[in-house]
């Protein structure tokens, strides 16, 4: 057992305390998590180290239900008198709130678990301060490459989550992970942006996102203003995995029955080309939030989300499924469910196949601040960043600068005309979700820019 | 504030395990180090579509604890605090940033006078005094008013949080200082229809103060007021404008372009680079200050010590004294948001702008309050001088580029201004238009100053804060719209 597993029987006991207290009190449902993490970053800046920070927590998460009220809180002293306040608080708190009329329960257990493969790893606990040799290779890289100063982190999570329920269930899941974002610069004007995340140290690979980041940074040297217009767009993975993330929030049936999806009604109809086949795995290999179990302890599965174009599914925790009259999908939160990793088909293509297609496009490298001006017709605009490159009768023309795509999600989907063929998992600052994505080609995009 | 739960916060904090930990640092050879024991007490509540989905209480509490080891920076923290729990926090730290600093920048901190101060926000009707159920009401009183307003709301989304933080801050310099700061935050999502068009909402409010500041909004009002401007745009709105015409922005669209297009770019941090990876660097470079980026209608300030806002504090994290500091005079470049480590690089005396939002983030270069000054101007004034323009009321979509060079904002309520008089509303005018071009085509302000808030996100993890942004109406001279 190591040190993060290790601190955690107390807390165990403590959970089971609580559940056995709540159900004696007259809660209906109760489910408590206790937590223990510990994380290291190094955030540096002109490809120097500006901050090293470390995090170390440990709660107890609780919900219960009494009756049709709901109730939350954690708590960070473990011991079985701060419990017992805490159940005081919870049936207080409760005896005072309105019911949720939508609660239908949580899940009966007691459920049996796979461990996905590539979940945790003993070498990335044992990092320790050797992580800043890593970061010294991925910063040496992107120089050697051309990158005249870089910026980003480079982190490393382990944890421990145990899980209890008032319906039989009982589930640990102990992880690891490292994460590395980089952005490099050759000028203020020119840059590149890479990120690469892993549960295991083997599968970590921040010298070669260094380098993609520096060779995009070198290639956006001298970009010129751009010209609004319709341009046919390569998304590389990291800004389609941003836009991809819009699509898997809209897939939650809580963002649905919000009016914050543009997914709403949909059901069975066409979203997306027939190049559009976007899953939620909770159980990728390797995934970065990949887990055995959802936060009410079902197993996660594999959810066709949009299969060749066409919707097949909300994602559901067990509550809204009955709701719907339909099955959980395991992608609880106990209120709102959620992707756990978004994977969307890979295709045939490679890059230069895709760049030969176009006859006037752009390449973009990054997004970011995506906003919506409505979620249920999915109107959004976003804002390229680092490298941008001009495409003109099949071959890149060079590196422009300040557009901006104002479009419609939708309507992005049902424009992919082409896949690539190679994924990378994408995770970072813009991309909260993980995501394993290749890059796409999408036909038409409305361009715009600010207007002197 | 009552004098009963003063007494109770103050026995939430064990203020010797802070100075505990700085002299724990100081021993273990850290040339500067500060720590920040704080307990923030959470309330929550979100209704949608009229039903109470979770109510929830919590009770944040830690310490996060920076140290200089070897001319580098570290931070860390935890929220098992035990003297024990801080050598090993403190140990931690010391070891992974002297192997750091092997590629470490150097870090210098301005000289500041340490401070001792202890300062509260009084709350008229305590947060801690009312329960869930006082609290639901003033929910339910909302999702009535929108129901009453006899619009198609399809989507009603209520979110509702109080915050009651004590924090007690002390370096090894000789800074103490202890704050008490509750706040409230409200905001809103809703989905109004109407035949074949959705029209949606967002906006934010938030104050420090007790519950009497949910009350004061008045919010029924606010969101009836909201849902019929918003059905009558979606039924008689109009396309703007063609070419270029004036338009008068509203104090909300006024505060947004504050906040994006001037106080993000002003933060120091951003200017040296150290956020490039994340919410990015800035067009002002250090040799621009006492450029002109305005006209000199324009003046901007940011002041985290606005009574009752929601940026409020009059010390920051790292305990300098916080007061109004200057952004941009009569259309000039004025002074930058500063740390005490950019303002090293500067050669400047820190203005008291680094923040955190919680123990368990470093405190880092944020805004407070940014606002317009007040001119001599009414808002009808404004209107009444232009001929053709359009009146943006509020907006929905807006973004930035990450150098604050390249905005967007999309009209929510706006209406066309004809012959000095509103007239007809307008749907979703577009502004797409450069920093410098935006504040060199405000040519008047009005005197209707308002405030309002948001969370604002930067750094890596997310440090999402509380700020209020905002100003008084301004008149934007010969601009094009578009849809």
């Amino acid at each position: 057992m190591d040190e993060i597993a290790g601190g955690m029987e107390e807390g165990k006991k403590t959970a089971a305390y609580v559940v056995k207290l709540l159900k004696k009190r007259g809660a209906s449902d109760a489910v408590v998590s206790v937590t223990r993490e510990d994380v290291s970053q190094l955030k540096f800046a002109n490809s120097r180290v500006s901050t090293t920070q470390s995090w170390h927590s440990e709660k107890v998460s609780m919900f219960a239900a009494v009756g049709r009220k709901l109730v939350s809180t954690n708590l960070r002293d473990v011991s079985e008198k701060a419990a017992l306040d805490a159940v005081d608080r919870i049936m207080k708190f409760a005896a005072a709130a309105v019911p949720n009329k939508e609660y239908l329960g949580i899940a009966d257990g007691p459920f049996s678990y796979r461990q996905p493969d590539d979940m945790y790893d003993k070498e990335i606990t044992r990092l320790g301060d050797t992580a800043v040799d890593i970061l010294d290779g991925a910063i040496n890289a992107a120089h050697a490459n051309g990158a005249r100063r870089t910026a980003g982190v480079l982190e490393t999570t382990s944890f421990c989550i145990s899980l209890l329920t008032s319906n039989s269930v009982e589930a640990e899941n102990r992880g690891t992970k490292a994460y590395f974002s980089m952005r490099a610069f050759v000028d203020k004007y020119a840059s590149g942006h890479h990120t690469c995340n892993s549960r295991v140290l083997r599968k970590f690979t921040p010298e070669m996102s260094a380098e993609r980041a520096a060779i995009i940074a070198k290639q956006a040297i001298r970009p010129e203003p751009g010209i609004p217009g319709n341009y046919d767009v390569i998304f590389s993975p990291l800004p389609f995995a941003n836009l991809l993330e819009s699509v898997g929030k809209a897939a939650s049936i809580f963002n649905v029955e919000s009016k914050l999806s543009c997914l709403g009604g949909k059901l069975g109809k066409r979203v997306g080309s027939e190049d559009v086949c976007l899953i939620d795995d909770g159980t990728l290999p390797n995934g970065f939030d990949t887990a055995p179990f959802d936060e009410e302890g079902v197993p996660t599965q594999k959810n066709v989300i949009i299969d060749e174009g066409l919707l097949k599914t909300y994602l559901h925790n067990t509550s809204s499924a009955r709701r719907h009259n339909v099955k959980t999908t395991a992608n609880a939160g106990l209120i709102a469910p959620n992707p756990f990793n978004l994977v969307f088909g890979k295709g045939s293509f490679n890059k230069e196949e895709m760049i030969r297609q176009v006859k006037r496009g752009l390449i973009v490298t990054n997004v970011w601040y995506t906003r919506f001006q409505n979620y249920e017709t999915g109107d959004f605009s976003t804002i390229p960043r680092d490298g941008m490159f001009l495409i003109e009768n099949g071959k890149v023309v060079g590196p422009v600068k300040e557009l901006r795509i104002s479009d419609n999600l939708i309507r992005i989907l049902q424009n992919i005309s082409a896949v690539g063929n190679g994924s990378e998992q994408v995770f970072g600052w813009e991309v909260e979700i993980p995501t394993l994505t290749p890059p796409v080609l999408v036909r038409d995009v409305r361009i715009t820019k600010s207007v002197e | 504030m009552s004098a009963k739960s003063a007494a109770k916060s103050e026995d939430a904090l064990d203020l010797d395990l802070a100075n505990f930990a700085i002299d724990y640092a100081r021993r273990i050879g850290a040339r500067y180090a500060d720590a920040r024991l704080e307990s923030t007490s959470v309330n929550g509540f979100v209704l949608k579509n009229g039903i109470p989905q979770i109510s929830g209480f919590d009770r944040v509490s830690g310490i996060g604890v920076r140290l200089v080891v070897n001319g580098a920076l570290g931070f860390a923290c935890s929220n098992a605090v035990s003297r024990e729990g801080i050598k090993a926090l403190v140990d931690r730290a010391a070891k992974i940033t002297r192997a750091a600093s092997r590629i470490g920048e150097k870090i210098l901190l301005c000289p500041e006078k340490p401070e001792t101060a202890r300062y509260e926000v009084r709350q008229k009707i305590n947060l801690a005094d009312l329960g869930p159920k006082e609290k639901l009401a003033a929910m339910f009183d909302v999702e009535k008013a929108i129901l009453k307003a006899k619009a198609n709301v399809s989507g009603r989304f209520l979110n509702m949080s109080d915050f009651y933080t004590e924090k007690y801050f002390v370096n090894s310099e000789g800074g103490k200082i202890l704050s008490r700061i509750p706040r409230t935050d409200f905001w809103y999502f809703i989905t109004v229809e109407d035949g074949n068009r959705t029209s949606q909402r967002y906006w934010q409010y938030g104050a420090a103060g007790g519950f009497e500041t949910i009350y004061n909004y008045r919010f029924p009002e606010l969101l009836a007021e909201e849902v019929k401007a918003t059905q009558k745009n979606m039924k008689e709105g109009v396309k703007p404008p063609k070419g270029k015409i004036d338009v008068v922005a509203a104090p909300q669209i006024t505060g947004i372009m504050v906040h994006e297009s001037v106080g993000h770019p002003y933060e120091a941090d951003r200017v040296l680079g150290r956020e490039a990876a994340q919410a990015g660097e800035s067009f002002i470079s250090k040799k621009m200050v006492g450029a002109r980026i305005g006209s000199e209608a324009v003046n901007i300030v940011d002041d985290p010590t606005l009574p009752g806002s929601f940026g409020y504090y009059l010390y920051d994290d790292e305990g300098v004294k916080a007061g109004e500091r200057w952004l941009i005079r009569k259309g000039i470049i004025s002074g930058l948001l500063h740390n005490r480590e950019t303002a090293a690089e500067f050669g400047c005396a820190s203005n008291g702008a680094a923040r955190a939002t919680g123990y368990d983030r470093e405190p880092i270069v944020r805004m407070a309050n940014s606002i317009v000054k007040p001119g001599d101007y009414s808002e009808v004034e404004l209107i009444e001088s232009v001929g053709t323009g359009v009146f943006l009321k509020n907006f929905m979509e807006w973004n930035i580029d990450d150098k604050r060079l390249n905005a967007k904002y999309t009209g929510a309520e706006a209406y066309m201004i004809r012959n000095g008089r509103l007239a007809e509303p307008v749907w979703r005018p577009t502004m797409e238009i450069s920093t410098p071009k935006l504040w060199g085509s405000v040519d008047a302000v009005a005197g209707n100053m308002e405030y309002h808030a948001g969370t604002c996100g930067k750094a890596e993890p997310m440090q999402a804060i509380p700020v209020w942004f905002g100003g008084p109406s301004m008149r934007i001279r010969k601009i094009q719209l578009s849809v």
